[in-house]
């Protein structure tokens, strides 16, 4: 039991931790979104501010990439769904080694790396106008996205489009053909109702890949741009907290959506279960149980929300960003002028100080000069002077008495009688 | 054959066969097998386009290994017996990406497991949103989180130095911390959902029957729940992988300054190298190396193709 306890709080402490790697980074992101300092950062916190929003808006080249994308974004939905939905009605209708064959060529595209399909993409359509039309009818960032991006956002949406049409009764399908329906008719009126909410999904999720895409659209795009790539390039090339101020706003409405379509699946579920039990003749009142999971979000939204307005208001009232900034602004300049007051004190102590060393250094070789001149002209020293260098004089003396002392033997040797014989013996030995 | 089609016209109506058709004829053949071999065809040629573009087409546009050779040795003049700047950033390139995998196979998996076995219905969809949510957010602006977040002026830094830990700040992002941090967490959502699909079909009973007769829950976990999850396993580890070592947008942006990903040289070929054969050559290299890569693990590991995706 006790050690069940430990397992079960080291889980819930893990939890924790790894949903605070998902969304500390984002976190700590929106917060510079706040922050009056002109480098995105939380640590020295200036002033809370909202300017960093304006200075967004204002940015031409975000917003021209902004609607580049959301033109791609929709361009993309155009294309990838009924691409995706035609492929999953193929791949439905195909015998199971055809199947997997098409399956797996139509799935390559999401394993291939969004560069290559971006560089194919490119090289094949240049070649195309090149060679067969002459022309740069294809050479357009806006195509070029499209085609690239739809190549493996068009295998997500099968991939829905296949998950749902599994649960998809044949018989209904029979049944209306029996009945005399055309095949137009049983698509129309039966299969695409039937399809309608992974239409939805699918389109909203080819809309997501389409807007974040980078790596494929960064080679297609030529001379246009998205957001994607504005981004790119502005964050490469200096940083400041106006992205933070866009994530904010793509955080906000990534929420808010997320909620929505919990929200819209309650909905969904509670309807069910009525209807179910409108079906089975019992009346069930009260919540479904399905319905309480959502409480936590949908309050912490609640929170945020409330915790929000109540911060404009604040801001609105009470609170002037300039005033605050004009502040911080005389704050840093008083720490700057405090730490360069003391920077200026801290040099002239260390030049005094240098000074008054320098000084006494002076005094000391002083003093030692003196007592040199002192110890020439003391009378006791002058006798070890003298013997001092009469020392030294000596040393050198006898080296030189030893030469001479040394050469005069030389020459002595040879006039010496005694060694006569031995030179010649010795001349006459070398010989 | 035509009697196939015969058979679909028939069930379908000549209208939505064409539709059905040639929608997913054109999908295959313009947007996805033309292109990729055209690429190739591009990889084997001369630079002419850029170079010399009247030679194009001429007797001198024939086809050549020169992009490979290049790749391989570098140019004429590189006193280096092979190209020691692209070589070693492709194989950086491709370690990196396995340790990446590893990584977020071994981050992925207790959450998987905890989500699939563990929490009850409330908890587990809560989860799940709460996964997903941080994925909508663009990569670039993902990028520029772990950016700030990593910086030398950093969160991170800050709060280390008030800590006391360390003295002076460590420049996160020149010892590619930031970039395998957000590697890492880039594609977390794509190990996950793996994992916890494959976890989730397997019986409580077995767990239960494998705790009452006695085992760890390491041995569970080694004899009875990773086996059964294998498929699972490797395809989560093949997409992390591929996507990884194809990655370009975190190595831009949060890649150390002396450190390249192997994208970035293809990306340089395209760009301001105007040498799109030689970023053709290089961009397929990368792509039949990553592929040979997955299938030698997959023999390693015994999976067989058909169980992925599944």
């Amino acid at each position: 039991m006790r050690a069940q306890t430990v397992q079960r709080l080291s889980m819930g402490f893990y939890v924790l931790l790894f949903f605070g790697y998902l969304f500390g980074p984002l976190i700590i992101m929106s917060a510079t979104a706040f922050n009056s300092s002109s480098f995105p950062s939380v640590s020295p916190w200036d002033c809370v501010s909202g300017e960093w929003f304006k200075v967004l808006v204002k940015d031409d080249k975000l917003m021209t990439g902004l609607s580049n994308s959301l033109m791609i974004g929709a361009g993309v939905i155009l294309a990838a769904v009924p691409i995706g939905l035609a492929g999953a009605l193929v791949l439905s209708q195909l015998q199971r080694r055809a199947r997997s064959i098409v399956y797996t060529i139509t799935i390559s595209p999401i394993l291939v790396p969004g560069v290559v399909l971006g560089i194919s993409t490119l090289i094949f359509w240049e070649r195309i106008d090149r060679v067969v039309l002459g022309t740069e009818f294809f050479y357009d960032g806006f195509f070029l996205t499209i085609i690239g991006q739809s190549t493996f956002i068009s295998a997500y949406t099968m991939l829905i489009f296949l998950a749902r049409l599994q649960r998809f009764d044949t018989g209904l399908e029979e049944a209306a053909l029996d009945l005399g329906a055309t095949r137009v008719q049983v698509f129309r009126h039966i299969l695409l109702p039937f399809l309608k909410p992974a239409i939805a999904s699918a389109a909203v999720l080819a809309f997501l890949a389409s807007f974040e895409n980078y790596n494929t659209t960064v080679f297609t795009i030529v001379s246009e741009s998205t957001l994607t790539t504005v981004l790119a390039s502005k964050v490469r090339y200096g940083i400041n907290p106006s992205i933070s101020a866009l994530a904010v706003i793509i955080i906000a409405l990534t929420l808010l959506a997320a909620l929505v379509h919990e929200q819209f699946k309650k909905h969904e579920a509670r309807q069910k279960l009525k209807s179910e039990a409108i079906a089975s003749g019992k009346e069930k009142s009260g919540s479904s149980p399905k319905g309480r999971p959502m409480r936590v979000p949908v309050m912490a939204m609640t929170t945020m929300a409330f915790v929000a307005m109540l911060g404009s208001v604040w801001m609105a009232r009470a609170y002037d960003v300039d005033q605050c900034k004009v502040e911080v602004a005389h704050e840093k300049k008083k720490r700057s002028e405090g730490l360069t007051r003391q920077r200026i004190a801290e040099a002239r102590a260390r030049r005094e100080q240098e000074k008054s060393l320098e000084e006494g250094s002076d005094a000391l070789k002083a003093n030692q000069a003196g007592r040199q001149y002192q110890n020439i002209f003391a009378p006791t020293n002058l006798g070890q002077q003298v013997d001092s260098g009469s020392g030294d004089d000596g040393a050198s003396g006898a080296e030189a008495a030893v030469e001479a002392n040394q050469a005069g033997r030389q020459y002595q040797n040879i006039f010496a009688p005694t060694n006569l014989g031995q030179q010649v013996d010795s001349a006459s030995e070398n010989d | 054959m035509i009697s196939w089609l015969k058979q679909f016209s028939s069930r379908n109506g000549v209208g939505l066969s064409v539709y059905l058709l040639g929608t997913v004829t054109l999908w295959i053949l313009v947007m996805i097998i033309l292109p990729q071999l055209l690429m190739l065809d591009f990889s084997f040629r001369h630079n002419w386009h850029h170079m010399d573009p009247a030679k194009m087409g001429g007797p001198e546009d024939v086809y050549t290994l020169v992009n490979y050779h290049f790749l391989l040795y570098g140019s004429p003049n590189n006193p280096d017996p092979f190209n020691v700047v692209d070589v070693t950033v492709f194989f950086r390139t491709i370690i990196a990406a396995v340790f990446v995998t590893i990584f977020d196979l071994a981050i992925c998996y207790p959450i998987a497991y905890y989500l699939a076995q563990v929490a009850k219905g409330a908890r587990t969809r809560f989860m799940v949103l709460a996964l997903i949510v941080p994925f909508w957010v663009n990569e670039i602006l993902r990028a520029f989180a772990f950016r700030i977040l990593f910086g030398e002026e950093g969160t991170l830094n800050a709060i280390l130095l008030a800590l006391g830990i360390l003295n002076e700040p460590i420049d996160f992002i020149r010892e590619d911390v930031a970039l395998y941090a957000g590697l890492g967490y880039a594609y977390i959502l794509l190990m996950i959902f793996p994992l916890y699909n494959a976890i989730e079909s397997l019986d409580k009973n077995q767990i239960e029957a494998a705790r009452d007769l006695g085992s760890s829950w390491l041995r569970i976990h080694r004899r009875v729940v990773i086996p059964f999850a294998k498929p699972g396993i490797t395809s989560g580890c093949t997409m992390v992988f591929m996507l990884t070592a194809g990655a370009l947008a975190l190595p831009q942006i949060i890649g150390g300054p002396s450190s390249l990903w192997f994208t970035q040289i293809i990306y340089q070929w395209f760009n301001t190298g105007s040498n799109w054969p030689r970023g053709s050559a290089y961009a397929i290299v990368l792509l039949v190396v990553c592929i040979a890569f997955v299938f030698l693990v997959m023999r390693i590991f015994k999976v067989r193709i058909g169980e992925i995706g599944r």
